[in-house]
């Protein structure tokens, strides 16, 4: 716990209404580091990883990336966004755009390239998860596994320093769940900084630096996955991960 | 004709009196009526020329109100789906009153009460009952054009904007570039319907003695009273003709336009 | 995720007062408005039994004289004065447009479900039935007046046993031509509904017995009829709307009285300020009158979204 940790997610806290989704949740993150939040559905692990971009707005805690304030009311959000990308669990792909279409938007309109530098930008990456042959598709002519790859390229379009990842996979059928974990192991093996909520357990495992367990909102349990899928501390740990494990 | 909608129905009352009298002895039969004769016919395709100045007119008309209509309706639509306040509030309440009016009585506020001037562009003027009717039926399209607009801005997945604003877009460039695009698409088959009404409403401005297409209609059989049926059948199929190709070429575009495959959730 | 039931800011709370106020003077000013309608008619059958015939129901002179007398309404006395002196003359041409719309939409919903039916299961018939709407849906409603009219000169062959229901026998070719219209739009409306039904409910239907016809009138119709509401609500605020077209061909109703006031005193802008409120309370109480009549009939599991 340095100084220097490169996402610092303090005692956040966060409420929808009267219900209290997030309590004094807090983990760290060095550059280059890929951090897989696990946990039962509802357990607020999917909105920890929207409070780091904005998408949804923590009431509580302090949130440092790069040793910058995330959640203070001065930040320019979308500068934000440009340097973390997103992935979602249901793609959200623009659907009146082309794989390039999808990839270029943002290179064009929010980094202002110009039209041809976009795009190669954009072949670039989709090149890069794979999909250089599908690149004028549209979204409903590529399978969902296609249709993730080209959503993560769209992320790696903008150079991002933190890439989230909401579920990636969870909408996916099982044979098509392969590609996209194959073009996430390749951004860890890129040194990509990744935060990852996910059910993939036998991904997590083999790529994160640490998991962190959340339920009902709170850190359960969190360290190397060694640790916590071999000899997990707290009883409520183990019991999820059994049920996991059962389901796989 | 050409002077004021209380004329026009002034003109309407002792026409009306005229063909009830002609009509003193009751016409052989409707079978006979309904092919008309041929001497009225011949008086039609004579005044062709004169009726097709009047659907240019008519054309014309319709063309401008869509486009005001556009030109007004679509930001007011986005302000009822992203507006709030008083600005949300007030382009409501217009829409209803637009909407809930007899568009002949919005064209008459149009003529007489706004007064709206003739225009004079140097090379062409436009009248001011040409005004009044762009005005009026714009306007009106344009309460209508929200309403389309409103409900395919809407329609666009709430994921759709997360993910522009999760690439760094501000709100107004993720609405921009992400959802209205796809809203304008889904928007073609409601915006045909419009389309066709506008075109067939274009006909009201009878009421303010503009001279489009029904209005010389009307003026000819005004002047030769036994071609009254075959005048109105000529107009009528004019009419048919512009609102089928119109909605055939809106289809075109619509399929044209369309994303391949439907659109993915 | 989970809704949000943050407590409403002061600034909402305002608005929804607003919206309540708001609310409770529109009751207000419909019951005023139906109110005094009614009264109004009511006292023409009856013979002049509250006012003479043709007098307003309150003497405009007491009107502007009362509005003289409050200080900021004062300069609009003269104009109050006028607007109740043509109060009787709107409220029996309002009858007219009231009478011609209810009777015209009632007689084209039922020419529109065979049309719609045979639209839809229909095999010859259907191309009937296309070439109907299409036609009637293609050229405007005023040029059909005008064929009934001026072109069939309808209204001298009324049959005897209805030409005195109304003072002018113009009324009913009116009737027939927003009746013969808006059978081929509510026709289109109802297609719409009943291509929305499922497929499996026709099989479902047949498989325990119903004919085909049967099926269509026990299972098919009062669900794609309920899936009508809402664009038939349109249809008819519609209706309400382009029955002043009858002006055109000389029938009586509220736009024709309007005009014809309007040339008689040139008072363009207050007549038909007036005469635009009117239509107005009109489609607001129809669209009200609907949207109850959906709730009253609603199935949970069915219906259509409704657009405003």
């Amino acid at each position: 716990m340095s100084d220097d940790d490169f996402l610092r997610v303090t005692d956040v806290s966060k409420w929808y209404g009267e219900e209290q989704v997030l309590h004094d949740v807090s983990f760290e993150m060095d550059r280059g580091d890929v951090t897989v939040l696990i946990g039962p559905s509802g357990s607020g692990k999917s909105t920890m990883l929207r409070c780091v971009n904005r998408l949804a707005e923590a009431q509580e805690g302090s949130i440092l990336l790069d040793g910058e304030e995330v959640l203070s009311p001065d930040l320019d959000v979308d500068e934000l966004r440009r340097e973390v990308g997103m992935v979602f669990q249901g793609f959200n792909l623009f659907a009146h755009l082309t794989a390039v279409g999808n990839v270029a938007l943002g290179p064009r309109r929010v980094l202002g390239l110009s039209e041809t530098e976009a795009r190669e930008r954009a072949e670039d990456q989709l090149e890069r998860v794979g999909l250089a042959d599908q690149l004028d598709s549209y979204p409903a002519e590529l399978s969902g596994g296609q249709q993730q790859r080209v959503g993560i390229a769209r992320a790696l379009a903008m150079e991002p320093k933190l890439m989230l990842f909401d579920e990636p996979t969870s909408a996916l059928d099982p044979e098509l769940i392969g590609e996209v974990l194959e073009v996430m192991h390749g951004l860890v093996d890129e040194g990509m900084t990744m935060l990852v909520v996910t059910h993939e357990m036998s991904f997590a495992r083999a790529v994160a630096d640490e998991i962190v367990f959340l339920d009902d909102g709170r850190v359960v349990e969190r360290g190397p996955p060694e640790q916590l899928f071999e000899r997990p501390e707290e009883e409520r740990t183990g019991r999820f991960l059994e049920r996991i494990a059962s389901h796989d | 004709m050409s002077v004021a909608g209380t004329l026009a129905l002034a003109a309407v009352e002792s026409l009306g009196a005229a063909a009830r009298a002609t009509a003193g002895a009751p016409p052989t039969g409707l079978s006979t009526a309904f092919v008309g004769d041929a001497v009225d016919w011949e008086f039609v395709f004579r005044n062709a020329d004169y009726l097709g100045v009047g659907a240019l007119l008519t054309i014309g008309l319709t063309v401008a109100s869509i486009l005001l209509g556009f030109v007004v309706g679509f930001p007011a639509g986005a302000v009822e789906v992203y507006g709030d306040g008083y600005l949300k509030r007030a382009v409501t309440v217009a829409g209803i009153v637009l909407r809930g009016t007899p568009i002949v009585v919005i064209l008459i506020v149009m003529y007489f009460v706004v007064g709206v001037p003739q225009i004079n562009l140097g090379v062409a003027s436009i009248s001011s009952a040409m005004t009044a009717g762009i005005l009026g039926l714009g306007l009106r399209s344009a309460a209508y054009q929200s309403q389309i607009f409103r409900a395919t801005l809407a329609s666009v997945d709430d994921g759709q904007l997360e993910a522009g604003r999760s690439i760094g877009l501000s709100r107004f460039e993720a609405v921009r570039y992400v959802v209205v695009p796809q809203a304008l698409r889904r928007s073609i088959p409601g915006f045909q319907n419009e389309f066709t009404i506008v075109l067939k409403d274009t006909s009201i401005v009878f009421a303010i003695g503009l001279a489009e297409l029904l209005t010389r209609g009307y003026d000819l059989f005004s002047e030769q009273t036994t071609a009254v049926l075959e005048v109105i059948l000529f107009i009528s199929a004019i009419y048919f003709v512009l609102t089928f190709t119109t909605n055939r070429a809106l289809d075109r575009l619509g399929s044209y336009y369309a994303i391949p495959e439907g659109e993915s959730t | 995720m989970a809704s949000a039931t943050r407590p409403a800011t002061v600034r909402e709370r305002v608005a929804e007062s607003d919206r309540s106020v708001g609310r409770l003077l529109l009751v207000a000013a419909g019951a005023l408005f139906w109110g005094w309608l009614a009264v109004s008619w009511v006292n023409r059958w009856l013979g002049g039994v509250l006012v003479p015939v043709g007098q307003p129901l309150v003497p405009p002179a007491a009107v502007e004289a009362t509005l003289a007398g409050i200080p900021v309404l004062a300069a609009y006395a003269a104009d109050a004065g006028f607007v109740v002196e043509m109060t009787p003359d709107l409220a029996r041409g309002t009858w007219l447009t009231v009478v011609i719309t209810g009777v015209s939409l009632a007689l084209g919903f039922v020419i529109a479900v065979p049309l719609a039916v045979t639209r839809v299961y229909g095999r010859f018939s259907a191309w009937v039935s296309l070439a109907y709407t299409e036609l009637l849906r293609g050229t405007p409603l005023l040029a059909q007046l005008f064929v009934l009219y001026y072109g069939l000169n309808l209204a001298s062959y009324v049959p005897d046993a209805v030409s005195g229901v109304f003072a002018r026998e113009v009324v009913w070719v009116a009737i027939l031509g927003f009746t013969l219209n808006g059978a081929a739009y509510q026709a289109e409306y109802i297609r719409g509904a009943l291509e929305s039904v499922e497929e499996g409910q026709i099989t479902a239907g047949r498989a325990i017995g119903l004919s085909k016809l049967e099926t269509i009138y026990h299972v098919v119709l009062p669900q794609g009829l309920r899936y009508a509401i809402p664009s038939w609500t349109n249809e008819f605020v519609y209706l309400i709307k382009y029955s002043s077209l009858a002006g055109f061909i000389t029938v009586p109703e509220l736009y024709y009285r309007a005009d014809q006031i309007a040339a008689e005193t040139f008072r363009y802008t207050l007549i038909f300020l007036v005469t635009g409120v009117m239509y107005l309370a009109l489609v607001l109480t129809a669209s009200k009158l609907m949207v109850r009549v959906e709730e009253r009939v609603a199935i949970p599991g069915l219906g259509a979204e409704r657009e405003e």
